[in-house]
């Protein structure tokens, strides 16, 4: 399968790669200029975080093997598949009950910020050759893999 | 990816006869169960039983109530899934006997079946508690099954008051479908707060008071003491320990869960709060294993879930153990306000430290002693909590890690994983 390989090293916290992913999944078009960054409902599904020593990370899905939020979906909205490796979400499915929020480990998950209906779930694009977060780093730190 | 392994070496029997898996029980622990053997056991026979006559969410009964869902829509496999697995269901269809001697369940058509692997996934049922009148009345209903819900919704267009009792999740989960409706409700609860279990104080009251806005009466602290029934049997009312009387056509029982082992024989199968299992998911008989609700654990959907998987693997012949089976967690969406409730709600003593932290429509309190955190509600903005729920569960020493408590996340321990997934350095 392909995942978004993290180079922590080489993260300089220049959100790119949030920029990127927002674009990529804003409704309204998907060009930099039809970003508005004061519109809450653009959101990405990753983000960086910062350890105690400041140091910046890449917080991205890693459409884990065995995933957590898979396990605990209780309406079906999070699905493997088992060919791609990707953990899908559906949000036609989803009930809003958050139990996959809870069980990410890595804290990769949220809740939309405008309704509080959906959740924030990487979906490498939609089959996008290269995800636009890798396409948007500049710093080599996000990189397609393949796995196995 | 699953683990592929040699077909030779699995799911079958001696003399090249192919594995036959008895699974019963068509919910969270059944279906996660069958659909793991097939992904390791393409040959193996995988039948099913269940009681249900739909593959669906009993979280999401609440959607039945309030009509958002058509029964299609409560479905919680995959398109297909009975084919895509090759699963062959038995539904509507109740087992009244296990013969583990014989290897082999009765079923209430009076068919029997027999099993080279069984799984138990029988899950629990509403119990109705001993108040007087309350196990005889006509219009008093649990709400475990896709039927409960149903005859909850029809009578609810009937009746012009209702009484939930009990105000833990499936109460709540009660009340929030019946809101759809356009009875009068009314929340009956033993403990001086809903959501007695999950929340505290501070983020039980802030739902109580969503749920008054909606126009329902919320009475704590008080038991029902007896129902009142018409002639015929019918509920027309429920006394309080307090005197209070409440008129009411129907009453919804979410008191709790008892497991369904009645068709357990005497001196087979242990069972105590439910069946016993070990963390393969093995019961005390040989090739016979539970997962799920029925083992009166904790009955919370992703434990059923892991439970299911966890016995497949052992029921195939790979040997795994579950390492996770924390279950004092639960996320709620009540009215649009969402909570993360985890661990330890309140501090036990005073050698426990309480962080608050509260902005807007946030509420945020994390219970920890000597850098390891027990418990944490997280109320309001929920993002990214999942790394609380691994801190908790893993027992986790953040003392060294100088950030303000609720800033700590994922960062903080990050490590990437040959394969590219992360993992945690404690
Ligand atoms: C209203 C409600 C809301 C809930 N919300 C949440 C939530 O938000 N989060 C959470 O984690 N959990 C929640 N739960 C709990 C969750 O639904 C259960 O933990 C989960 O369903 C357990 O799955 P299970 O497979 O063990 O058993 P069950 O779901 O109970 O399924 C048991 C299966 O066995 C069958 N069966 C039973 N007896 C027999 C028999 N004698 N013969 C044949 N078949 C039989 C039944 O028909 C059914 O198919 C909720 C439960 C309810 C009722």
């Amino acid at each position: 399968m392909n995942r978004i390989k993290v180079n922590r090293d080489l993260c300089m916290a220049c959100l790119n790669c949030v920029l990127g992913c927002m674009i990529e999944h804003n409704e309204k078009g998907k060009g930099i200029y039809d970003l508005d960054l004061e519109d809450i409902s653009n959101e990405g599904r990753n983000h960086i975080g910062l350890d105690k020593n400041k140091c910046p990370t890449p917080i991205i899905c890693r459409h884990c093997e065995e995933p957590e939020c898979m396990y605990t979906c209780m309406s079906g909205a999070m699905t493997k598949d088992r060919d791609t490796g990707m953990v899908a979400y559906d949000e036609k499915k989803c009930s809003s009950c958050f139990m996959c929020v809870m069980a990410c480990p890595y804290g990769v998950l949220k809740a939309d910020a405008v309704d509080r209906k959906v959740v924030l779930k990487c979906n490498m694009c939609n089959g996008r050759e290269i995800p636009r977060c890798v396409e948007n780093c500049p710093t080599g730190c996000l990189e397609l893999g393949e796995e196995e | 990816m699953c683990r592929k392994l040699p077909n030779r070496m699995l799911g079958v029997r001696g003399g090249g006869v192919n594995m036959r898996y008895l699974i019963l029980g068509a919910s969270a622990a059944g279906i996660n169960c069958a659909k793991t053997i097939r992904e390791l056991d393409s040959h193996g026979e995988i039948t099913m039983v269940s009681e249900d006559k739909y593959i669906y969410s009993r979280c999401m009964l609440h959607h039945i109530i309030g009509e958002m869902r058509t029964i299609e829509e409560m479905s919680f496999a995959e398109d297909k899934f009975l084919e895509n697995y090759k699963v062959n269901w038995i539904r509507d269809t109740r087992v009244e006997k296990l013969k583990s001697h014989d290897k082999k369940v009765i079923l209430d058509n009076g068919e029997s079946i027999g099993y080279d692997k069984l799984l138990i996934a029988t899950g629990a049922s509403s119990f109705i508690p001993p108040v007087k009148n309350l196990r005889e009345g006509k219009g008093v209903y649990g709400l475990r099954n896709i039927e409960d819900a149903l005859r909850i919704r029809e009578d609810a267009k009937k009746v012009s008051s209702i009484v939930v009792l009990g105000a833990g999740l499936v109460g709540i989960d009660g009340i929030v479908g019946l809101l759809e409706q356009d009875a009068n409700l009314f929340l009956v609860e033993m403990f001086h707060r809903i959501l007695p279990m999950q929340l505290d104080e501070v983020s039980a009251l802030r739902y109580e008071s969503l749920f008054e806005r909606e126009g329902v009466t919320i009475y704590t602290g008080v038991r029902a003491e007896e129902v009142i029934l018409s002639k015929d049997n019918r509920v027309t009312g429920i006394k309080l320990g307090n005197g209070k009387v409440i008129d009411c056509g129907m009453i919804v029982v979410a008191t709790g869960v008892r497991p369904n082992v009645d068709f357990i024989e005497d001196n087979t199968i242990r069972v105590n709060k439910g069946i016993v299992i070990n963390s393969r998911s093995e019961t005390n008989i040989s090739d016979v294993y539970a997962a799920g609700d029925v083992t009166g654990e904790s009955p919370i959907w992703p434990l059923a879930v892991k439970q299911g998987i966890t016995a497949a693997y052992n029921m195939v012949g790979i040997k795994k153990e579950l390492e996770d089976s924390f279950s004092l967690r639960n996320s709620m969406n009540f009215l649009g306000l969402v909570t993360v409730s985890l661990g330890l709600i309140e501090a036990p003593d005073e050698s426990y430290s309480i962080s608050v932290e509260t902005y807007g429509d946030n509420y945020k309190k994390i219970i920890h002693r000597d850098g390891i955190i027990y418990g944490a509600i997280i109320q309001g903005d929920i993002s990214y909590c999942g790394v609380l729920t691994y801190l908790i569960k893993n027992k986790i020493n953040i003392s060294n890690i100088d950030k303000d408590i609720f800033d700590i996340d994922y960062s903080d321990f990050f490590s990437i994983k040959e394969n590219g997934e992360y993992e945690y350095v404690v």
